[in-house]
């Protein structure tokens, strides 16, 4: 009993094991989890429904909704909202006749880094576009400390 | 309208602040942590870096380290954003908006550990940043389950009685928040608390503890 307790301890006390003793853990979670209650049950009342139109000129990223008009739009405090529906369909002129000319745009929006972080994000939920921008200005500023601090040497 | 089901937990709510679908709410428990981050963020905004002072053995000479300008603003700026970030963290109402506070504080502790110029350290930076960057998924993914299995996010909705939320979610919730809060770990194997710059390295170790706080109200509450 004590030489598997010091086995265990002398895995644990060098913190490079640290990733792999908790990738470990997580591996245990995820499948002890599925054999306690599995299968998962989709919950059919979504808040944030999501649909995708194969025929729309706007593949992956359509959210459905006419630009420059008021959609339905699914939310859960409908009385913090008074502009609730009218910003979710949004193109510039611009990007509209490209749209309707081509079948790259809604490509376009979703292969740049704003387009996923906007595609996932609603009207109702704008707190997480800021703190989503506010995560990736936080890593650029170490990146850029770091670069340039190892410049100067 | 907006009332905690179980007030037992937590107490009665004080305050909110709706932003949109995502309701920020002020509770006696809440407002105790909040007030802990704000004192500690505000702690790194006045204080004035330490300097450690070696003594020469055999005379009377002593010097003191210096620290650059540069990474003591570095360092700083880092605090402050882990201060703010765990300040939204702690008050917040909202599951995806918890976990995105989370992963930002587990990246503001990795440039606070980053910014230390020492092999030994940076070595540790390294380590933690890839265990941070692993937590993310069983964080995320425990949001997305909930959002699948229950159809909403909303702290109040999931706190009530009729929404039941699945052990796994909650497990992997818990343990994306240790990932994300195992900086105080590393910290304390490279003893990085001795290293120059040390008040901001509090910083950490505040946002780990009220991070873990806060989850394990929300653990409770669901």
């Amino acid at each position: 009993m004590t030489g598997i307790i010091r086995r265990i301890s002398r895995i644990l006390q060098n913190h490079n094991n640290l990733v792999g003793v908790y990738a470990f853990v997580v591996i245990a979670i995820i499948i002890v989890g599925l054999l306690l209650q599995s299968p998962l049950t989709y919950d059919q009342d979504q808040l944030y429904p999501k649909s995708i139109d194969k025929n729309s000129s706007l593949d992956p990223y359509d959210r459905g909704g006419v630009p420059f008009g008021q959609t339905n739009v699914v939310s859960q405090y409908p009385e913090n909202e008074p502009y609730l529906g009218y910003v979710t369909a949004y193109l510039t002129p611009v990007s509209l006749w490209i749209s309707e000319t081509t079948r790259f745009m809604g490509t376009t929006i979703v292969s740049h880094p704003g387009g996923i972080i906007d595609e996932i994000l609603y009207n109702t939920r704008g707190l997480d576009t800021i703190i989503e921008t506010a995560i990736l200005f936080v890593a650029f500023t170490m990146a850029m400390f770091l670069f340039t601090r190892r410049r100067e040497e | 309208m907006y009332n905690l089901p179980s007030p037992q937990i937590e107490g009665e709510i004080l305050a909110y602040i709706p932003f949109g679908d995502i309701v920020y709410y002020f509770s006696p428990y809440t407002l105790v942590l909040f007030i802990f981050a704000l004192t500690f963020t505000a702690l790194a905004i006045l204080s004035r870096p330490e300097k450690q002072v070696d003594i020469a053995f055999g005379g009377d000479a002593y010097y003191t380290k210096e620290i650059p300008e540069k990474q003591m603003r570095f360092q700083r700026f880092m605090a402050i954003s882990c201060g703010l970030a765990t300040m939204a963290g702690v008050t917040t109402g909202d599951i995806f908006n918890f976990t995105l506070l989370t992963a930002m504080v587990g990246i503001c502790n990795i440039g606070i550990v980053a910014s230390v110029k020492n092999k030994h350290v940076l070595d540790n930076a390294y380590e933690y940043g890839i265990l941070a960057m692993i937590g993310t998924l069983p964080l995320f993914g425990a949001a997305a389950i909930i959002l699948a299995t229950t159809g909403t996010l909303s702290l109040w909705e999931i706190f009530t009685p009729a929404v039941s939320v699945p052990v796994i979610a909650k497990a992997l919730l818990v343990i994306g928040v240790i990932g994300e809060g195992m900086a105080p770990v590393y910290v304390a194997k490279a003893e990085i608390t001795r290293a120059p710059g040390a008040p901001y390295v509090l910083m950490i170790h505040v946002s780990s503890l009220l991070m873990f706080l806060r989850v394990v109200e929300i653990i409770i509450s669901m």
